[in-house]
């Protein structure tokens, strides 16, 4: 018989930040928390960034060209975190892959890999993988990792 | 004391944002990983990863606690360092090797394989 739990809040009985889950397989478990995304945002680069849809992202804040910062509504617990994304630019028929990635400049990966947020570069890559930053109007990315 | 919860579906209270558990299941990532992949490689922070490997220059073999069951699954992977000069660079590895249980990824930087102190991985599939 089908069920369904209505409730707001699912917390741990032993540890609250610990819900277990049964694997797809039945052979393991495996934290709920831990397989979660913690942020996730589809948005439009050109003109005045716009937002399509996301998932804890309190703002998104255009430094230049192909040049995004990400602030998260709730910070993750440091910096040691999972991100990738990519972008799609279609023009003429031809398409091209882009990536939203990790901003690449001076100051080191310190000055753009934080906690309550992510400043990244929306790049075109040639065979070469030099980098061409561009306001595109497909852009995606996400992040696994430990909230605070 | 443990506890188990056995239902198809879960929503809020109010009886709005419907997830099915087979979506909660199969849309988690099994794994994510944030290593090290210079010097005497480390793991700076992960989940359902047993272990990792130094294979050779660029290449490092990622092991899970609780294994796929096929090698059906995708992986997404990025490397990134801080270079000679202090500048943030970002790369794409790619992954040449998987098993149910394991995989193997290659960081390249201009064609040429090279460790990278941040190297980024995460799965979705399924597990066994």
């Amino acid at each position: 018989m089908a069920s369904i739990l209505k409730v707001d809040d699912l917390r741990g009985n032993t540890a609250a930040g610990n819900v277990t889950i049964t694997s797809e397989g039945g052979s393991a478990t495996m934290q709920l928390q831990q397989g979660v995304a913690k942020f996730w945002v589809n948005f439009n680069g050109t003109g005045t960034p716009a937002t399509n849809d996301s998932f804890n992202q309190s703002s998104l804040t255009d430094n230049g060209s192909g040049d995004f910062t990400h602030t998260y509504t709730n910070s993750m617990g440091n910096v040691n975190y999972f991100s990738v994304g990519q972008g799609y630019y279609n023009t003429g028929g031809n398409s091209a892959l882009i990536q939203w990635t990790l901003k690449n400049a001076t100051g080191g990966l310190a000055s753009y890999l934080l906690a309550a947020s992510i400043r990244v570069d929306v790049v075109y890559l040639d065979a070469n993988q030099n980098r061409t930053n561009y306001d595109y109007t497909g852009n995606w990315g996400s992040v696994l990792g430990d909230l605070a | 004391m443990a506890s188990e919860l056995r239902v198809n579906t879960l929503k809020d209270a109010s009886g709005n944002n419907s997830v099915g558990m087979s979506t909660v299941a199969s849309g988690s990532a099994k794994v994510w990983g944030l290593f090290n992949g210079t010097g005497t490689i480390a793991i700076r922070d992960s989940f359902n990863v047993s272990g990792i490997t130094d294979l050779a220059v660029g290449k490092m073999t990622v092991s899970e606690t609780n294994a796929m069951s096929s090698v059906n699954y995708t992986t997404a992977l990025r490397s990134d360092l801080d270079d000679a000069a202090g500048a943030s660079r970002t790369y794409n590895p790619e992954v040449y090797a998987r098993a149910a249980g394991s995989f193997n990824f290659v960081t390249y930087s201009n064609s040429a394989e090279e460790d990278h102190a941040y190297d980024e991985v995460a799965v979705h599939g399924d597990l066994a």
